[in-house]
């Protein structure tokens, strides 16, 4: 590069790592060279998360975070603010969407052992940010106003209220109020808004460079970095962009059609991703007949419903999320991927699988003798999985994983 | 037995398991909690056609002149639907609108003190801007046409959709006088055909619950009335979302977009691929 442009790129090169970066991170960053469809959805999450962030921002501007007009508010952007309809319906769909691609691409960090060593932390940092994401989901709900707004935080809210000592203190500590108010609305917007956000870019900031520090996975389980070249690049790869960003792209656009699919013919998912009693305005005197959260978090819902006791209930729930953080640890096989690994885990995969959307289905659905017993036979199982991890991987036979990709 | 042999078999087992989990939860969504129209069993469906602005306009009439007095559209404005449903805005406002002090920008916040019509019906009459996205096209669309007499209710009516329901049949001038009579319908055999005595005549059953209208006791017939109702829904269906016809008629641009921007991709892809290996 020579020239005007070329001296000032010199001049901010000397100055901040730019051609470094770049290189380091995007054109001589190796990937491998042999992945499958399942390793689009972390290129997807990002892409739903930027979709979030701008559509979020633009709906900050007419929204009102106040008890009288949260509710109106929503219906004024959804009639009289230009395409206004279009930025609300982004952020809906972009939240189930966000869900669903998440949820795929922890799925496949459980079919080929993503979190195995040395990749522990990505593994973390990943169970953070759907932590992290199932506040900013049910935060965000809350803000529309709506019956089911008000109802699933007054649900949800009054879990912590089942701690023993200091529950009733902490519910009201986290409601601001006695009852869910305009006071809980504007604390709840604030952290949707501005906390929960930063939080967020800052884990999946977070779980990039732990990601880019120890290398990529692959459907085979295989380590690429044994086998390098002359200048230390392993074999087994190629330079993530152009080639993996030209890959993703082809994956972003079937999903954004896939996205625009819904956000304009089925925007409320059947009543799945908007409920129907979210487009009535919060009635503390009526109780909706039937109170059901949005499908995300129903397979947790079913299984607090299948404990009798609240404190039981959040305990079992609480735990169903905390035992993903150490699946790293659980996990005794020498093969990472589902190809390699024995009969055991595949079964248990397979019946973890069913009963995590056995129990979705059943959160959705009003409870019955049958049904309840089917939620506890899937919370079992959905344990089960973990808790016997370190059985099941270490008893079994594995097949010999291949030396290259 | 050889390992094929026995992923073949878990597999199988597999199958199985998925297959059972399937029926188990069809089974389950088959034996949930009773029809949404309550008493009338499943919904009428009802099938919107927001380009139709003449059965938008005849709803919009009929819902000013019979339900507006009662019922406001409170997040929605004026002028918007005069201009939405192509009213010329003279027209709309001498014909349409009573108030003549109202303006186009304004919102359609009704006339009803809420205080004292929750006295005078023991709730106040709801907002309805959004009522079909609440309670569904379906719904609407059975609830309005299920009115039947019963002398036992406030306003001698009842509906089978909404048992118990604080409204009037304010439409029944249009409807005539609809009851709930019974009739002799024939028994079915467990074949399927129709259960005969010996000398070949039908077996009969008496069976409650059908609705009819007496007949000249309405200004329309059934056709026509449907047809208003149909009409009335439609016009709340676009309530509801004034932008629903816009969202859909967009949406197939974005998707043709994203079906190139992906079918581009792909090829460009592929080119990149191709002097890689």
């Amino acid at each position: 590069m020579n020239g005007v442009v070329g001296k000032m790129f010199g001049w901010f090169n000397s100055r901040l790592p730019i051609a470094n970066t770049f290189e380091r991170h995007l054109s001589k960053h190796p990937v491998p060279s042999k992945v499958n469809f399942w390793y689009l959805f972390g290129a997807l999450a990002s892409v739903v998360l930027i979709i979030q962030i701008i559509s979020g921002i633009w709906l900050i501007m007419p929204y009102s975070n106040t008890e009288e007009q949260a509710f109106s508010s929503i219906e004024y952007i959804m009639r009289d603010v230009d395409y206004g309809w279009v930025i609300r319906y982004m952020h809906t769909t972009g939240a189930s969407m966000f869900f669903a691609v998440v949820y795929l691409h922890m799925f496949r960090g459980l079919l080929y052992g993503s979190y195995q060593k040395p990749k522990e932390l990505v593994w973390v940092f990943g169970c953070a940010i759907y932590l992290a994401m199932m506040a900013e989901g049910f935060l965000g709900y809350v803000l529309p106003y709506g019956q089911m707004s008000y109802w699933g935080a007054q649900v949800i809210i009054s879990l912590f209220g089942a701690i023993p000592y200091i529950g009733e203190s902490l519910e009201l500590w986290v409601r601001g109020d006695y009852y869910i108010s305009g006071i809980t609305v504007s604390r709840f917007f604030a952290l949707h808004v501005v906390a929960l956000p930063l939080v967020l870019i800052a884990l999946v900031f977070l779980h990039l460079v732990a990601l880019h520090e120890v290398g990529a996975g692959n459907p085979e389980g295989v380590d690429i970095e044994e086998h390098l070249d002359e200048d230390g690049v392993p074999l087994d790869s190629v330079p993530f962009f152009p080639y993996k960003v030209l890959n993703a792209l082809v994956g972003i656009g079937v999903f954004m059609t896939v996205f625009a699919i819904i956000m304009f013919f089925f925007p409320e998912g059947g009543g799945y991703f908007i409920e129907m009693a979210n487009f009535e305005k919060a009635n503390p005197l009526v109780t909706p007949e039937h109170i059901a959260p949005v499908w995300y978090y129903s397979p947790y819902y079913a299984m607090l419903r299948a404990v009798p006791d609240k404190l039981g209930g959040l305990i079992v729930m609480g735990s169903a999320v905390a035992i993903l953080f150490v699946v790293p640890w659980l996990d005794n096989s020498k093969a990472a991927s589902i190809r390699y690994k024995g009969v055991y885990s595949k079964v248990a995969l397979a019946l973890f699988g069913i009963s995590f959307l056995t129990l979705g289905y059943l959160g959705t659905v009003g409870v019955t003798e049958v049904r309840k017993t089917m939620s506890i036979i899937c919370t079992f199982i959905y344990f089960a999985f973990f808790i016997l991890m370190p059985i099941y991987t270490k008893l079994e036979k594995t097949k010999k994983v291949p030396d290259r990709l | 037995m050889s390992t094929k042999q026995k992923v073949t078999k878990i597999n199988k087992s597999l199958k199985f398991l998925v297959l059972f989990t399937l029926l188990f939860s069809i089974n389950n969504l088959l034996s949930a909690e009773g029809g949404p129209c309550k008493d009338y069993g499943d919904c009428d469906k009802f099938k919107y056609a927001l380009n139709d602005m003449e059965s938008l306009q005849s709803g919009a009439s009929t819902f000013l002149n019979y339900c507006y007095g009662c019922h406001s559209l409170q997040y929605s404005r004026w002028g918007r639907i005069a201009k939405d449903l192509q009213i010329p805005e003279d027209i709309f406002f001498e014909n349409l609108v009573f108030d003549k002090s109202i303006k186009a920008g304004d919102l359609m916040t009704g006339a009803m003190p809420e205080v004292e019509s929750a006295q005078w019906f023991g709730v106040a009459p709801p907002d309805l801007t959004l009522v079909s996205r609440v309670r569904g096209d379906d719904w609407l669309y059975s609830y309005l046409r299920t009115y039947y007499e019963d002398s036992s209710k406030q306003y001698g009516v009842n509906n089978l959709v909404y048992p118990g329901t604080a409204m009037p049949n304010v439409l029944a001038a249009l409807q005539g006088n609809q009851k709930l009579i019974c009739k002799n319908i024939p028994i079915i055999a467990k074949n399927g055909g129709e259960k005969r005595d010996s000398e070949g005549n039908a077996l009969t059953k008496e069976k409650c619950g059908f609705l009819q209208v007496e007949e000249g006791t309405g200004s329309l017939n059934k056709e026509e009335f449907d047809k208003v109702i149909y009409d009335l829904t439609n016009f709340l269906v676009y309530v509801g979302e004034p932008s629903k016809a816009t969202r859909e008629r967009i949406g197939w641009y974005v998707i043709f977009y994203f079906l190139i921007f992906t079918a581009l991709s792909a090829l460009l892809y592929r080119e990149y691929h191709k002097d890689y290996h």
